[in-house]
């Protein structure tokens, strides 16, 4: 299935997969995402919602947007299926100003924790990297960040998460639970092991990746190709 | 298959290059191929200590008798030369420089460093093409060459240099590896001034053959070399490096210096991550995975070689300090714990014999130490309070503070006091079981300070002229020993 995605959207033309497609690779390659799906009407979205069970997060699905709460493209928190219906109605009218709109997932709201941000890059010189920071605004102010080069071996993962700066959030600040640090290493470890799997993935953000003491999960995914040019 | 094929054949004739410089760097004839007044004749004239025979080629009748006036032979050719030539350092214009290279690898010389530079870093069609046809000539004859546009070697055992400061002596065992001629200088110079030896040197500019990688694999297996250290810009093939520098690194301690820290603008990307793998990101994650040991500058290039071959390894980090001064000793212990260094209570036996003679009125005999009162005058105090710490099981390392701006006034009256101190604290490294770091704060008396820190280096001690570079050398020296003990 993942196959078939990466071709559709290479048939397409495009070198970004959405959301939902983003997850469902992930996921059948075993990473631990959020199980998201995608309505192409208030009536589905509700359906979807019900099954999954609430409360749900809507979010826009449009390959064009990389910041979907600045679109009003995001609602949270959805009780009930009356909610999603509206909620659905909604995203679609602050986000008719965009050109794709390709509808809304619909996915679980994620259980508390702390937000990372975990992500893939290619360095024209060295290939692969594995990256992972605090997530949200933290990173993109502070660049709280470690990187890694692919393969990462065990040791790696721990040294990575121990370098950040922002580790006393994650260890239990102010009597919060402590994340389950061991399953963040885990998850930088399937992140590396994916990149080696999947030549022509050039990118990937996961974020947030929500880390509890429960373990860790990715709220939001985004998977970028590598110029055809450039693929293997 | 064809190219996994193609590569396995790259490897091969990469690997028999890199064999190709264990006669390169043992050579026991050198010829310079165009050396001329204008430049000075520096090439002929720095290498002048070469242990070997040195010849000149040169066929400008016009330079040819200042070359004969140093007492060097010049010859016309390479093929007149009447021994076999172990390498040749080419100062020969761009144009003519694949000829001097068909002509070193027809006489079968054993490698050549090109000082011609004109090539990539020049940017023009000419100079690419050149410098394509000059990788085909010695990859296909397996020729090792350095360079081009580089100042090659400098082997202060054998007398070989690119410059007449450089020095010569009876050899070491640190290896420097340097896409700069200017930051290689530097650092023989540097090293020299600080009491480090170094085997071999090599300056390797646009590392068109052979680059950082082989360089550092040549390094890893030869068994003069303890120690490592690299300046360097860019890669050609970065996996490789990657890959060289996590192997050499399990071996042997690679200190590397990174140029060309700063972002001349980011890539276009898509993603955040991509926006935040900035270049000196990525490099220092590949520094650190490797297990090299990251610096910033000459300076800390040298501290850090200096702690890792001067200083008795440990993996400790429990520092007792002793200062001359309250100030000094209240910032010595700034600087060793923004390091990361614990400065722990003494044990109650250590506190108990301080007590016994450290003047506390006005000074501490608590770490950090401040031994005003109690040492200026008595060396025989510095060493009671020093074995003392030595024998404290608490204690990893220590570092003992020479205030040089308070003491030169004293010394100029009584030269007898800083002899004894000299030897005081000589002797005591000498005996010590622990990391044992001097740090000599010169204040407005640098001249002084230096004279100090000479004299202590020849009685093999290492000295840093600040706490911060002391405690930043040692800290990384540490992180070393301890990632190598958790192997």
């Amino acid at each position: 299935m993942s196959e078939a995605l990466l071709d559709q959207a290479r048939a397409e033309g495009r070198t970004v997969l959405n959301e939902v497609e983003s997850k469902q690779i992930l996921a059948a390659a075993g990473l631990p995402v959020i199980p998201t799906k995608l309505a192409t009407s208030p009536n589905q979205a509700a359906e979807i919602a019900t099954a999954l069970g609430f409360p749900v997060a809507l979010k826009v699905v449009a390959t064009t947007i990389s910041h979907k709460s600045d679109h009003g493209g995001v609602l949270l928190n959805l009780p009930d299926a009356a909610a999603v219906r509206a909620a659905y109605d909604e995203i679609r009218a602050s986000t008719s100003h965009l050109a794709a709109f390709d509808g809304v997932s619909v996915q679980p709201m994620a259980a508390p924790g702390i937000e990372l941000m975990i992500g893939l890059a290619r360095d024209p010189q060295f290939g692969s990297i594995v990256m992972v920071g605090l997530g949200g605004v933290l990173v993109e102010v502070l660049e709280d960040v470690a990187l890694r080069l692919v393969p990462l071996a065990p040791s790696d993962a721990a040294a990575m998460i121990r370098e950040i700066k922002g580790l006393p959030l994650l260890q239990g600040y102010r009597g919060a639970p402590p994340a389950d640090l061991a399953a963040i290493e885990a998850l930088l470890i399937a992140v590396s092991r994916f990149a080696t799997a999947n030549p022509d993935i050039a990118e990937l953000d996961l974020n947030p990746v929500i880390a509890s003491p429960d373990g860790v999960r990715a709220v939001d995914a985004r998977i970028v190709l590598t110029e055809n040019e450039y693929s293997q | 298959m064809i190219a996994s094929e193609a590569s396995a054949t790259y490897a091969a004739v990469q690997s028999e290059l890199r064999q190709g410089l264990a006669r390169v760097f043992h050579p026991r004839c050198i010829a310079v191929v165009g050396d001329k007044q204008v430049r000075n004749y520096s090439w002929l004239k720095s290498l002048k200590p070469f242990t070997g025979s040195l010849y000149s080629v040169q066929v400008d009748e016009r330079e040819i008798p200042g070359i004969e006036e140093l007492g060097i032979k010049n010859f016309k050719a390479l093929a007149d030369i009447p021994e076999p030539i172990d390498f040749v350092v080419c100062a020969a214009p761009r144009a003519v420089a694949p000829h001097i290279v068909r002509d070193c690898i027809a006489v079968g010389t054993g490698g050549v460093a090109l000082f011609t530079s004109g090539f990539s870093e020049h940017g023009d069609e000419q100079g690419e093409q050149l410098e394509q046809e000059l990788i085909q000539l010695a990859r296909n004859a397996r020729l090792p060459l350095i360079g081009p546009n580089c100042m090659g070697l400098h082997i202060p055992r054998l007398g070989v240099r690119f410059s007449t400061d450089q020095p010569v002596h009876a050899g070491g065992d640190i290896a420097f590896i340097s896409q700069s001629g200017t930051h290689g200088l530097n650092f023989s110079l540097g090293a020299a001034l600080h009491g480090l030896y170094c085997s071999t040197l090599v300056s390797f500019g646009n590392g068109a053959v052979l680059e950082a990688a082989d360089y550092l694999d040549y390094f890893a297996d030869d068994d003069t070399v303890e120690v490592i250290g690299m300046y360097i810009e860019g890669v050609r093939d970065g996996p490789r490096f990657a890959h060289v520098l996590r192997d050499v690194a399990q071996r042997k301690p690679v200190v590397v210096w990174k140029g060309g820290q700063t972002e001349v603008g980011k890539r276009a990307t898509l993603s955040h991550t991509a926006s935040l793998t900035t270049n000196s990101r990525v490099w220092n994650a590949l520094v650190h995975q490797a297990g090299a040991i990251p610096v910033d500058g000459l300076d800390e290039m040298l501290d850090v070689v200096k702690a890792l071959r001067r200083l008795r390894p440990t993996t400790g980090r429990s520092i007792a300090l002793a200062a001359m001064t309250g100030g000094q000793s209240v910032v010595i212990a700034d600087d060793f714990a923004k390091a990361g260094f614990e400065i722990p209570l003494l044990s109650a036996a250590s506190s108990d014999r301080l007590r016994e003679f450290v003047n506390v009125i006005g000074g501490s005999a608590e770490n950090p130490l401040d031994l005003v009162n109690t040492v200026l005058y008595d060396a025989t105090a510095v060493r009671r309070v020093l074995d003392i710490l030595d024998e404290d099981p608490k204690i990893d390392a220590i570092a003992f503070e020479v205030s040089a701006y308070i003491m030169h006034s004293r010394w100029a009256k009584n030269p007898a006091l800083l002899e004894e101190l000299l030897d005081t604290v000589a002797a005591f490294n000498q005996a010590s079981t622990k990391t044992f770091v001097v740090i000599i704060y010169p204040g407005h008396v640098e001249a002084k300070a230096a004279e100090v820190r000479d004299a202590l280096q020849q009685r093999g001690v290492a000295t840093y002229p600040t706490f911060a570079r002391a405690a930043t050398a040692l800290a990384k020296a540490i992180a070393f020993h301890t990632a190598r003990a958790e192997l």
